[in-house]
């Protein structure tokens, strides 16, 4: 990185952060997140509660609503670049900031900074509620996994997020991306996935925070699922910088 | 100096600029003028890096805009519509684009009390008006106190008073020596604003010259403007 783009960077992501903190779409989607979840883990308790004690683990049960609460990073991810193109906001950005890959890249990384610590808490709020209910009739996990497991969903989610950025970025209209996306992660890849490999962001992803069933053939390890994932962001967000830096805004 | 260089400009099989040539000097109000659609806002699109050019080039003091050191100081523009979003109030709007420039927190302030948006600063910029939406428009455009100016349809949705206001404002900023180029179909604001007059028509420049030069003949700008916008006019004055 030349000295002239690092100078540029920390005003850039300044600005990036700055609007990111100041629209209230990003604080009521995560507020609205936290508060399904919790919606969620007390369902999902409320039914461990009924099953056998010590055999269910309080970390399953606290992150069974991963499923849906990546529907609220997904949103997040989404509401981060669309919301450029309301309003005509996008000309103001690239007439303040014209070089369009560096700009992209802060927006990404400023949401990271936005959503890592926002997924650690609302992730940990599930497991947290389900161990307060459950401490004395299921199985409580050691403090590294569940710290291990927490920092892997958190993970999840924020790379989720970016990934359906980058998507956003791509579409540019809020509308027709929530439905490429949530379409996908709620209906395509439910449907197929016990005929393809798991190799798709959602189902590689799902081994950064759950390990793999004793049964399971094929299954990854954390560290492969998170490499896959990773792998499948930075893919799509080099190809929305690069769709980006060639279309008119 | 804004130059424009014998710009062109495709869109799909459509050619939008026919090779415009242009320029806009310090000290002086240049008013782009044209019907809708003749290819004013493409040209400012593209002077701003917003568009790319199919050939030509647009040049900011002799240099394209993405190679402009801070764009924010060198050159101030404002498009049309609020290019904001509806959410945000009209100070954080401000504050973002401040720090993207690294400029002083206080600057804002300072640009929205010379648009006379102070009052209105912590409203969301949904529930402004028209005519506020410009004036923050303009406030953006002045953060980094640029040299140049560049307006699209500054008094599109202004009330007389804010009309009075720009053209006052703008004729000052000429006079300090800057450079203002704007875009405008209000032929009467306009002669009493500008120095200068180009004149595009289907991508073309029918008209290029001071104000006296264009309105030539005919009594005022509007006929002028009529007489070679009309479908039978042609060629450059």
């Amino acid at each position: 990185m030349s000295v002239s783009t690092s100078r540029k960077i920390t005003p850039i992501l300044r600005a990036e952060l700055d609007k990111l903190v100041t629209l209230p779409l990003i604080w009521l989607t995560l507020m609205g997140t936290f508060i399904l979840n919790l919606v969620l883990a007390a369902a999902f308790t409320s039914i461990g509660l009924q099953g056998a004690a010590g055999t269910q683990s309080i970390l399953n049960i606290g992150l069974a609503s991963m499923g849906y609460l990546q529907a609220g990073f997904i949103i997040l991810g989404i509401i981060a670049t669309c919301s450029e193109y309301t309003g005509g906001q996008i000309r103001t950005t690239l007439t303040a900031i014209p070089w369009r890959g560096l700009q992209l890249s802060a927006k990404h990384l400023a949401l990271a900074i936005i959503t890592l610590p926002a997924a650690f808490i609302i992730a940990a709020s599930g497991v947290l509620y389900t161990f307060i209910m459950m401490r004395d009739t299921a199985v409580v996990a050691e403090i590294n996994t569940m710290i291990k497991t927490l920092a892997g969903a958190a993970g999840y989610l924020t790379l989720t997020t970016l990934l359906s950025a980058a998507i956003g970025a791509l579409i540019r209209r809020t509308t027709p991306a929530l439905v490429v996306l949530l379409g996908y992660y709620f209906t395509v890849s439910p449907l197929t996935r016990d005929s393809l490999p798991k190799y798709f962001p959602d189902t590689a992803g799902y081994y950064m925070y759950m390990p793999p069933s004793s049964n399971e053939i094929n299954a990854l390890t954390p560290m492969q699922g998170t490499g896959i994932l990773i792998l499948w962001t930075l893919i799509l967000i080099i190809i929305a910088i690069v769709f980006y830096c060639k279309r008119d805004a | 100096m804004l130059t424009i260089n014998n710009l062109v400009k495709h869109r799909g099989t459509v050619e939008i600029l026919s090779g415009i040539s242009f320029k806009a000097r310090p000290g002086r109000v240049t008013g782009f003028l044209g019907p809708n659609g003749a290819g004013k806002s493409s040209t400012l699109r593209i002077l701003l890096g917003l568009d790319r050019a199919t050939s030509g080039s647009a040049l900011i003091n002799g240099k394209p805009f993405a190679e402009l050191h801070n764009p924010l100081t060198t050159i101030g523009a404002a498009l049309d519509g609020f290019g904001a979003h509806r959410m945000r109030t009209g100070r954080a709007h401000l504050r973002w684009i401040a720090h993207a420039a690294g400029l002083s927190r206080s600057r804002v302030e300072e640009v929205l009390e010379i648009v006379g948006l102070t009052n209105a600063a912590d409203k969301r910029v949904g529930n402004y008006s028209l005519g506020m939406g410009r004036r923050l428009g303009i406030a953006a455009a002045l953060l980094g106190d640029p040299k140049i100016l560049v307006l699209d349809e500054p008094v599109n949705g202004l009330d007389p008073e804010g009309i009075r206001w720009i053209r006052t404002f703008l004729r000052e900023r000429a006079e300090s020596g800057n450079t203002v180029l704007l875009s405008s179909h209000l032929m009467g604001e306009l002669a009493e604003t500008v120095d200068d007059v180009v004149i595009i028509k289907h991508g073309r420049i029918v008209a290029d010259g001071t104000l006296e030069e264009v309105i030539g003949t005919h009594s005022t700008l509007e006929e002028a403007f009529f007489a070679l916008t009309s479908e039978s006019a042609g060629g450059v004055v």
